[in-house]
């Protein structure tokens, strides 16, 4: 590709011939205010928010889709520039209707961003404004109001380019143009979360986190999607120990700007139906009880049993941090070369060629990198210790062979809860740091959002100190945590 | 007065073939075949026909810029979509001489090598319609589309496809999305038709005035041509006249013809003796012409630019000296706000702003102030839409309040001065 | 369910042969739908998106963009008058208001009996002939007041 030289608010910039001007001013570090353009989208140029001026040009151009050219002289911060920004914004406002008290896009709505920049004048409109429809449930979570739209066929982009389904449209036209689904019909794509996202203002909102949580009382962490191998890059939002939502985060080599809404309206097991706290079950009695009696019970009974005939069953989802953990603790400290793994294995798994994959696991790769076996590889053990869950198969297979859950390390509430001796509860993906390597073998990070919730912890430091009660042979010894 | 576009209109059965084949009709066939298609692009340019649908770019000029063999096809898409608020020429050459036109495509697609053209006819036009399907019918039965025309080693085919309600379509762009079955929204521009149009395929969009001048030029040549007109604006041209005047109707006359003998000669003068107040000489989208400017000037493109309008489409709306601006400035704004496409944020507000405005001020709710925000509108519209039908609004606006003053303040004096001057806010 | 009748199909199968896709020949079918239904239902919409293989709501955006395609059922004779310019400096203005008054309905009314319906559209490129208007697709121009008259009496 030839490169074509310009200078853009007198900064020389050097780029690929067929890079707009908004794209060339972006390697600059100069920002252009747009509404229409989004990266990941196809160009629409309609709003007219980023138009700039440019030498020897009758006219502004809209920087979003204007090519760069050879020679050309761009300004993006002039006296005329910024009034064309402040009358677009006049433009955009006049048939709005003022909801931003009771609008959830109040934080992240760039009408109110650019308004602050830009316009802060009264209006100058005093006549009646366009009425159109509030409060519709558009379906697949999603709510629509068509007064605040500003028309910029983001949402509609998204269906079709992300999810390849023309469900969103742009009805009548002129200032009548109103966004809808075909009357009667629902959004019903797996992405239609995305459409929440790409909204720059308040028309589409999600119907699981409206009025939930005002935005700027919530703190954002790099993270990545478990919901399945592709490991879609995501922020999770949250405030002290709870998660109001996940958002997808760029990475061009998994999922671009975008995640499926099985994924995003997934976190219900970070912050609902946890095991927060140690159970030690007797003879059909369950209890809870503090981590050190747990472990203490735990050690006694693994010192009943041979301890080199215990399995340890990692888990497709777990990080490959704690998987090699367990390995160690099982190749050390038991002296066993039993490593099987579990799965979630949804009977009807859907999955597509867009992101969402069939295998509902973050970290199968890291499982068979480590050469963890399939648990229904399982012959004979004294016992099993379990991170996270077993399917119902699993289960009736260790009933068959008659071996016992010594240990189950739990997350979320299971039926291992009451089958297993001692329950042991750990963090979420969100409360801890690790990796998970995806579909395409990327190895991703997740990073703790929060501290690990109640008293679970990681694996890790069970295991540690599990070792140390082991290795304390036979005596009783207080430990230190 | 024989010239080159109008000389079938009125003669018994002019639509037909026969009529047409009898009174010279497809005789630049012959011609055109001998000729290489360069040569007849050469031969357009030299002509110097200009885009009768409003713009007035180089028709030549224009079909050079057509990739050849880059292994896709080429289409003409002849705009017959004519919704130009005072323009009513191409249902004229449609009802009356569809053959011309007929012949014009086959030049025009031989010149740029295109074997496919769609006549996109605007919804409305009943007799327009039928007319041109049964000359494409009779076309087609004679051997003059379909494959191997004229027995030349050529196919041609030709669909006519009828519009639905929609000024916007008339843009060439909108145009060519409404043909491949979409809502009629402008395209952005750079890619330009010619290079990435129809189906994302090169094309060449006409009007139906411009391809019906043809015919003429290749029979006769750019020279004769040339005969009429000016040296920047050749030829002849339409002009449909609406209005106040004695007898309305479509006049063809060589460019540079005086406006003044137009209305007063032609068309025979202001009806019931009064006097001239203003004229929009092409189409509602130009700026309009006071009756002083109006009888100073020449229908040829350079000449009406020094009195800041534009020949546009040869519409040319008289208007008497009983008619009020606001009035009829304001049945102009309903129309811009009805046909807005809706896409650009300033054309799809400002439209229906425009209007609603013009609307208080002739109901009696105007001030002073107004008139100042219907000018700022007016110019934020202009130039910063992917169209310019946004401009085609506010020209209009910023030429009626400033050339006629009187007529707006009589509207919002009595308002101002009342005190009652609006709280902003 | 709706169906088109077999000659209308045989037309659809014409039609696509002139198009590369079939989306191109979305507003031809529209029209054939709404010369054999009358209406442009949503139920039409939903038969029209199925024949061309395009979604619902495309075909949606399209029939409500277009204003000639009816969403609501009009009169036996659907008047349309010219408001723009040219005809209302030549008292198109008079001639709405007197069919307003004359048939007792206003724009987008229709005649209880279901005789007349009656719309404003803008520029019929009858400028020269104005005031205009069209009846269903017939174009009525110079028009005035008697004139009118005598069009409405003869429509049966
Ligand atoms: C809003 C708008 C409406 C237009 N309407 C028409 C029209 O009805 N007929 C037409 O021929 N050109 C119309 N044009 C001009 C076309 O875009 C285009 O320039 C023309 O068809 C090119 O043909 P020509 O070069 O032969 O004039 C319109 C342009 C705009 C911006
Ligand atoms: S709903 Fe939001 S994303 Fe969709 S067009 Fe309107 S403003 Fe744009
Ligand atoms: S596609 Fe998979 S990784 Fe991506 S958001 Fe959905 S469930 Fe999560
Ligand atoms: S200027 Fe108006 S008509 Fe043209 S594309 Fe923009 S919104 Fe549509
Ligand atoms: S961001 Fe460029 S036009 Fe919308
Ligand atoms: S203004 Fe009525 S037909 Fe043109």
């Amino acid at each position: 590709m030839p490169k074509i030289k310009l200078t853009i608010d007198g900064k020389p910039v050097e780029v690929e011939a067929g890079t707009t001007l908004l794209q060339a001013a972006e390697t600059v570090g100069i920002q252009i205010p747009h509404y229409c353009y989004h990266p990941g989208l196809k160009l629409a140029g309609n709003c007219r928010m980023c138009l700039v001026e440019a030498e020897k040009m009758p006219k502004p151009l809209a920087s979003c889709v204007a090519p760069v050219q050879e020679g050309m002289v761009v300004k993006t911060n002039t006296d005329n520039v910024i009034s064309l920004r402040r009358s677009v914004m006049e433009f955009l406002l006049i048939n709005h209707p003022l909801d931003c008290p009771t609008c959830d896009q109040a934080g992240e709505c760039r009408l109110q961003d650019y308004y602050m920049q830009y316009d802060k004048i009264p209006s100058r409109f005093h006549e009646e404004k366009v009425h159109k429809d509030k409060m519709i449930d558009l379906g697949a979570g999603v709510m629509l109001d068509q007064e605040r739209c500003i028309a910029c066929t983001r949402c509609i982009r998204v269906c079709q380019e992300v999810a390849g389904v023309d469900e969103l449209c742009l009805s009548n036209r002129g200032d009548h143009v109103t966004i809808t689904t075909f009357p009667g019909k629902e959004l019903s794509n797996p992405y239609a979360g995305n459409t929440v996202d790409v909204c720059p203002v308040g028309a589409l909102t999600s119907k699981e986190f409206r009025f939930k949580k005002r935005v700027w009382f919530l703190e954002s962490t790099s993270s990545v999607c478990p919901g399945c191998s592709r490991g879609c890059n995501i922020t999770v939002q949250h405030q002290e120990s709870k998660v109001y939502r996940l958002l997808p985060r760029l990475n061009s080599e998994v999922n671009s700007y975008w995640m499926c809404d099985e994924g995003r309206y997934g976190f219900d097991s970070v912050n609902d139906h946890r095991v927060l706290r140690a159970r030690i079950n007797e003879e059909g009695v369950s209890e809870e009880a503090g981590h050190e009696d747990a472990l203490v019970e735990l050690a006694s009974l693994l010192r009943e049993t041979s301890l080199s005939e215990i399995a340890v069953v990692g888990h497709a989802s777990e990080t490959c941090e704690t998987l090699e953990n367990l390995q160690q603790f099982a190749k050390n400290s038991l002296k066993s070369r039993y490593f099987f793994y579990s799965r979630f294995d949804p009977p009807h798994p859907y999955s597509d060629n867009i992101l969402m994959t069939a295998d509902k696991n973050a970290n199968q790769k890291g499982v068979d990198q480590l050469g963890f076996k399939p648990l229904s590889d399982l012959k004979s053990a004294v016992g099993v210790l379990v991170l996270r869950d077993l399917t119902g198969q699993e289960m009736e297979l260790l009933d068959r062979l008659q071996i016992p859950v010594l240990a189950f390390f739990a997350v979320n509430e299971s039926p291992l809860c009451t089958k297993a001796k001692i329950v042991l509860p750990i963090p979420s993906y969100a409360e801890q740091e690790g990796h998970f390597i995806n579909v395409q073998g990327k190895k991703q990070k997740i990073v703790p959002a929060f501290e690990p919730r109640g008293e679970s912890r990681l694996v890790t430091e069970w295991l540690n100190d599990l070792k140390d009660l082991l290795e304390s042979a036979g005596q009783k010894k207080k430990i230190a945590c | 007065m024989a010239l080159v576009l109008t000389n079938r209109v009125g003669l018994k059965d002019s639509h037909t073939l026969e009529v047409y084949k009898k009174t010279g009709g497809y005789a630049s066939v012959e011609k055109l075949f001998a000729m290489e298609p360069g040569t007849v692009i050469e031969e357009v340019k030299s002509s110097g026909l200009r885009g009768r649908g409003g713009a007035g770019f180089s028709c030549g000029l224009k079909w050079s810029f057509v990739p050849q063999n880059i292994g896709k096809p080429v289409y003409l898409c002849v705009n017959a979509d004519e919704s130009e608020p005072g323009t009513f020429k191409d249902r004229l050459l449609l009802e009356e001489d569809p053959h011309q036109l007929i012949e014009g495509i086959v030049i025009a697609c031989y010149a740029i090598r295109s074997t496919t053209a769609y006549i996109y006819i605007r919804g409305e036009f009943d007799l327009s319609y039928r007319r041109i399907e049964q000359a494409v019918k009779e076309a087609y039965q004679a051997g003059f589309l379909g494959k191997n025309i004229f027995g030349k080693k050529y196919d041609l085919n030709v669909t006519v496809h009828r519009g639905a309600g929609a000024y916007i379509c008339g843009e060439e762009t909108a145009l060519l999305n409404s043909l491949e079955g979409k809502k009629g929204e402008p395209r952005i521009k750079p890619p330009f038709p010619a290079v990435a149009g129809l189906f994302g395929c090169p094309t060449i969009v006409n009007n139906v005035e411009t391809l019906s001048a043809l015919p003429f030029i290749i029979n006769e040549g750019a020279l004769a041509y040339r005969k009429w007109g000016t040296e920047k604006s050749p030829g002849t041209k339409l002009f449909s006249v609406s209005g106040h005047v004695v007898r309305p109707g479509t006049y063809e006359v060589p460019l540079g013809y005086p406006l003044k003998d137009l209305i007063y000669k032609d068309c025979g003068g202001i009806p019931d003796g009064k006097k001239l107040k203003a004229v929009i000489p092409g189409g509602s989208s130009v700026p309009v012409l006071t009756a002083e400017e109006a009888e100073k000037t020449f229908l040829d493109y350079e000449s009406i630019a020094q009195y800041g309008s534009m020949l546009g489409s040869g519409g040319v709306m008289v208007m008497d000296e009983d008619v009020d601006m606001v009035w009829a400035l304001r049945n102009l704004s309903r129309f811009y706000a009805h046909e807005s496409c809706g896409q650009c944020t300033p054309c799809r507000e400002g439209t229906g702003w425009v209007d609603k405005i013009l609307q208080r001020v002739l109901n009696g709710g105007g001030t002073l102030e107004d008139l100042a925000l219907l000018k700022e509108i007016s110019d934020n519209m202009m130039g910063k839409t992917i169209c310019v039908l946004a401009d085609s609004i506010a020209m209009p606006v910023l030429s009626f309040i400033k050339k006629f003053p009187a007529d707006f303040e009589r509207y919002v004096r009595s308002h101002s001065a009342g005190g009652k001057m609006r709280i902003l806010g | 369910m709706i169906e088109f009748s077999t000659q209308t199909k045989k037309k659809l199968e014409e039609c696509l042969t002139h198009y590369p896709t079939r989306q191109a020949a979305l507003l031809p079918t529209l029209w054939l739908a709404q010369e054999e239904f009358g209406t442009v239902t949503l139920e039409v919409m939903e038969y029209v998106a199925g024949l061309l293989d395009i979604s619902p709501a495309h075909v949606y955006s399209v029939a409500t963009f277009y204003t000639m395609f009816h969403l609501k059922p009009v009169g036996k004779y659907h008047l349309q008058v010219c408001r723009t310019l040219s005809c209302a400096l030549m008292g198109g203005e008079r001639i709405l208001d007197h069919l307003k008054k004359r048939l007792g309905i206003e724009e987008g009314e229709v005649t209880p009996n279901g005789k007349f319906s009656l719309c404003a559209v803008e520029c019929l490129a009858s400028c020269g002939t104005a005031p205009a208007m069209m009846i269903n697709e017939k174009y009525y121009e110079n028009l005035d007041v008697q004139k009118v008259e005598k069009i409405l009496d003869e429509l049966k």
